[in-house]
């Protein structure tokens, strides 16, 4: 699991079957030293966040198979919302 | 899932059994610099990535890494490890929108 922070929606008319209703939102992974990584990346959000919250996203497949299917190749998925977090001299929180 | 520019095929003669009849496209990852640029770059390391969604060149995709890229073939075991798991119609980042393919920035 590691944190995140929303940057915005995906839209996607086309997709694998079981991810037909399915919330896409882009996140970038947010570092100890409160750096972004480079690289954006595509999570599925049951929980309602949006841009700006930073939040922890799971890796793991379970829940995504859980909820949509063994067959689903959903991956990535928004856990939980942070309210506050803290390493080092970095915070961050969904009201940051 | 990280996002990918299609970039072309491979066409693999012979291959593993569980291969056949699949379509192999070559993806560009896309890093945050350049979706935000809406440039239609990629900047990221190539891949390949097995597709049934029909993407074209140019397109953006969502793709999925590591044992979940072979979930839609349970109960089959293949050995794939990047899927394309969604098209990608548009991205709203930043209060704008960043479409698809070779409209991006336009």
């Amino acid at each position: 699991m590691f944190l995140a922070r929303i940057g915005g929606t995906v839209v996607s008319a086309v997709k694998h079957p079981t991810l037909e209703g399915c919330r896409f939102l882009i996140a970038q992974r947010l570092e100890a030293d409160g750096n972004v990584g480079p690289e954006p990346i595509v999570v599925v959000d049951w929980l309602g966040a949006g841009r700006g919250n930073s939040v922890i996203v799971s890796t793991d497949g379970d829940i995504a198979r859980a909820k949509l299917g063994n067959t689903t190749p959903a991956r990535m998925v928004v856990v939980g919302i942070v309210d506050q977090a803290q390493s080092g001299e970095t915070r961050v929180g969904s009201s940051a | 899932m990280r996002l990918g520019i299609v970039r072309g095929r491979v066409v693999l003669n012979p291959a593993v059994a569980s291969f056949s009849g699949r379509t192999f496209v070559v993806l560009e990852p896309v890093t945050m610099e350049n979706l935000i640029a809406g440039n239609g770059l990629g900047g990221g390391k190539s891949l390949v990535a097995v597709d049934e969604l029909g993407a074209a060149d140019g397109q953006m995709v969502a793709f999925t890494e590591g044992r979940e890229a072979a979930n839609p073939f349970w109960p089959d075991s293949v050995p794939v490890d990047a899927y394309c798991s969604l098209i990608v119609d548009s991205i709203n980042i930043h209060a704008k929108a960043v479409s698809s393919g070779s409209e991006v920035g336009k």
